[in-house]
């Protein structure tokens, strides 16, 4: 089964359509005389890209929006741009915001839709808030999914618990009463430029898509780029590498917009982190071999949680600290909200060990995301039984 | 091989710093770690964290013997993958390597098979593993218990054979598996053959720190022979775990079952490809080896 038609059928038959638009985008292009309205019609009639306009050249100072297909993509960007014609990105074109959208209306009393920021290319931000309460700042719990855009099976798994936590709510005793005391807030999609690109033009894009001036390369590694120990081991300096840590701290802006949100709430007890591939479920440090102050007791909840999932399928995973488990690696997000006082920080690499990698099947996502779940579980448990 | 990075300095020997000494090895014993052999394993605590020698090393030294094996058997129908590690030592030399005894679990290599863990059928394998600091080729001596039946593994190959000679050129493949990770069943002989073809180029870059995983093909060419055997040429995509690294690798590969397989590959070490610019920054640096 074909992860797009997967997610089609997670989203449900409304949005069927939409398939064929998967990877399209819609160019809302200015045009001030005749002279653009000449290369527009230039390019909208050319036939090998396939443009499709859908509101249509009048008159001047009105702008024209035209359908691209993801193929025609850089032909596109790349003619308007030298023939010099204003254009902005009008629809994004991600089908997990729409899903993200319809859960947010299915379930109001529980759920909203919150744009925390931007993307380097302009794409929103948006987490979903799981809420029972009132009130302000109640302690809350941070899931992050699909920093690292290849990861597919993070991204998707993170959208299928978003379903599962409003299907499960008033029915599964866990999960109401983690709801009742916590709020849950979800990013789904940490690296929108990322998870278009892997789509349109490249299926191992690991970074961002921010541009690095001097240097021919895309992109720094959002996993290397936050404040904690920023530049140290197991990050490059190199803008080529697949792990640039980027120029400076919190430089990407995908990454900013998450520290600025987290730090203004300032009541996060929790934050994990979805990755793939390895079956690993770690906690800090990464950047360094010390051992953490907590670490007794993050192994003591990840071996739980490990447990818990090798329940449902038999997955196995590795237990450990970041840096002797998998590898050094600073400048990550764990790292950076253990440091600033989220005592349960975790990372899952979830499936598998190399035999499929980064290109899981979609007959994995449903297994993977139902395991990960029981993990996810053990850990808010505890952390709901150990509030600090 | 030359390394474009720093090279990784030599795992420490244990708690607190390597002793500088250039001749003596440092011998160290591990508590063998008991691994229940394919069970679910919902009670295995997982290896201590403690433990003398990394364990990151003797997993290091079991893949490094498990590509080389799978290179040395031939034979695409019977590829292992590592289950896990069960026990090993290690002599550490900083200066020049180590060398690595380790005894390590296998599965069959069966993609769509993945989730019946607990089918019982591990083998077990012992190895001798020698990193050199800064040179490829890890020198390697393993044996492994029988997973498969000597007759069952020559049909299974010959069928595999059979099956690519029928392949109709030329291969109109744009990737295997498809950005979803899917494969047409048509097309499995040929990335088994690849995936044993790759084992020999992983086995010759894995050090005590990189290891590989074979991410995607991204083109195959069968060419004719004269003789009987497989000829063909394809690009693989390998993913390198430490750097998080995307390497193509171009791999020329000659195979009649039953015969030992000839490999000959040249993989780019170039840094992310980028959009547009068809240029890279940096060099090319061509890993011309082979065994022909």
């Amino acid at each position: 089964m074909r992860w797009t038609l997967f997610i089609g059928a997670l989203i449900g038959s409304s949005i069927c359509d939409r398939e064929k638009f998967f990877g399209d985008q819609v160019f809302r292009i200015n045009v001030r005389n005749g002279d653009e309205i000449s290369k527009l019609s230039q390019l909208v009639n050319s036939n090998n890209l396939k443009l499709d306009v859908w509101k249509s050249l009048s008159t001047f100072n009105r702008p024209v929006d035209v359908l691209v297909p993801s193929v025609s993509l850089q032909a596109v960007k790349s003619f308007l741009r030298s023939q010099g014609l204003e254009y902005a990105v009008a629809i994004e074109d991600l089908q997990i915001y729409h899903e993200m959208d319809n859960i947010a209306s299915d379930f109001p009393d529980l759920v909203r839709r919150v744009k925390i920021g931007h993307s380097f290319e302009n794409r929103p931000m948006y987490v979903l808030k799981f809420s029972t309460g009132e009130g302000a700042r109640r302690p809350a719990i941070w899931l992050n999914a699909g920093i690292h855009s290849r990861e597919w099976i993070s991204q998707a798994t993170a959208i299928w618990t978003a379903r599962k936590i409003v299907s499960d709510y008033q029915r599964d005793p866990a999960i109401t009463s983690i709801l009742e005391k916590m709020d849950i807030f979800l990013l789904p999609v940490a690296n929108p430029d990322g998870y278009v690109y892997t789509q349109t033009q490249n299926r191992l894009w690991r970074k961002t898509r921010s541009l690095n001036p001097g240097s021919s390369c895309v992109g720094a590694d959002p996993n290397r780029n936050w404040n904690a120990s920023f530049a140290g081991k197991g990050a490059s300096d190199n803008p080529c590498s697949e792990v640039y840590h980027g120029p400076h701290a919190n430089s990407e802006v995908e990454v900013k917009s998450v520290v600025d949100f987290i730090q203004k709430h300032g009541n996060f007890k929790c934050f994990i982190d979805l990755h793939s591939y390895s079956q690993l479920l770690m906690y800090p440090y990464g950047y360094s071999a010390k051992k953490a102050p907590d670490a007794k007791e993050l192994d003591k909840v990840a071996r739980r949680a490990a447990k818990a999932l090798a329940s449902v399928s038999g997955t196995e995973y590795q237990v450990g600290p970041t840096c002797t488990t998998v590898y050094p690696a600073s400048g990550s997000s764990i790292d950076w909200a253990y440091d600033n006082g989220i005592k349960f920080a975790f990372t899952f690499e979830l499936r598998d060990t190399g035999t499929y990698g980064f290109l899981l099947p979609a007959n994995q996502i449903i297994p993977t995301a139902e395991e990960t779940w029981l993990g996810l579980k053990t850990i808010m448990e505890h952390v709901r039984d150990n509030l600090y | 091989m030359q390394p474009r990075r720093q090279p990784p300095p030599a795992p420490r020997s244990g708690p607190g710093n390597p002793r500088p000494t250039p001749l003596l090895a440092l011998l160290l014993l591990l508590a063998p770690v008991v691994a229940p052999a394919g069970s679910s394993g919902a009670e295995n605590p997982a290896q201590p964290q403690d433990a003398g020698v990394p364990r990151r090393l003797l997993q290091q030294a079991a893949r490094a013997a498990l590509h080389f094996f799978n290179f040395r058997a031939g034979s695409p129908s019977a590829l292992r993958v590592l289950a896990e590690v069960q026990e090993g030592r290690a002599w550490i030399n900083p200066k020049e390597g180590c060398k690595v005894d380790v005894v390590f679990s296998t599965e069959r290599y069966k993609p769509e098979s993945l989730l019946q863990e607990g089918e019982g059928r591990l083998g077990k394998c012992s190895a001798r593993v020698v990193f050199k600091n800064q040179k490829p080729r890890p020198a390697i001596n393993v044996t492994c218990t029988r997973l498969i039946e000597k007759k069952k593994r020559q049909q299974e190959d010959y069928l595999l054979y059979k099956q690519m000679k029928q392949l109709k050129n030329p291969l109109e493949i744009v990737s295997i598996p498809d950005n979803h990770g899917h494969i047409d069943p048509y097309l499995r002989p040929i990335w088994d053959l690849a995936f044993l073809g790759s084992s020999y180029v992983m086995w010759e870059m894995t050090t005590q720190v990189s290891h590989y995983y074979l991410a995607q093909l991204t083109s195959v060419r069968q060419w004719k022979t004269n003789d009987d055997t497989i000829d063909f040429d394809y690009t693989v995509l390998l993913h390198e775990l430490s750097t998080q690294e995307i390497i193509p690798c171009h791999i020329h590969l000659v195979w009649y079952p039953g015969k030992p397989l000839k490999v000959k590959y040249h993989c780019q070490e170039l840094q992310t490809p980028e959009e547009a610019s068809g240029t890279e920054e940096g060099s090319a640096v061509p890993t011309e080896l082979s065994n022909f």
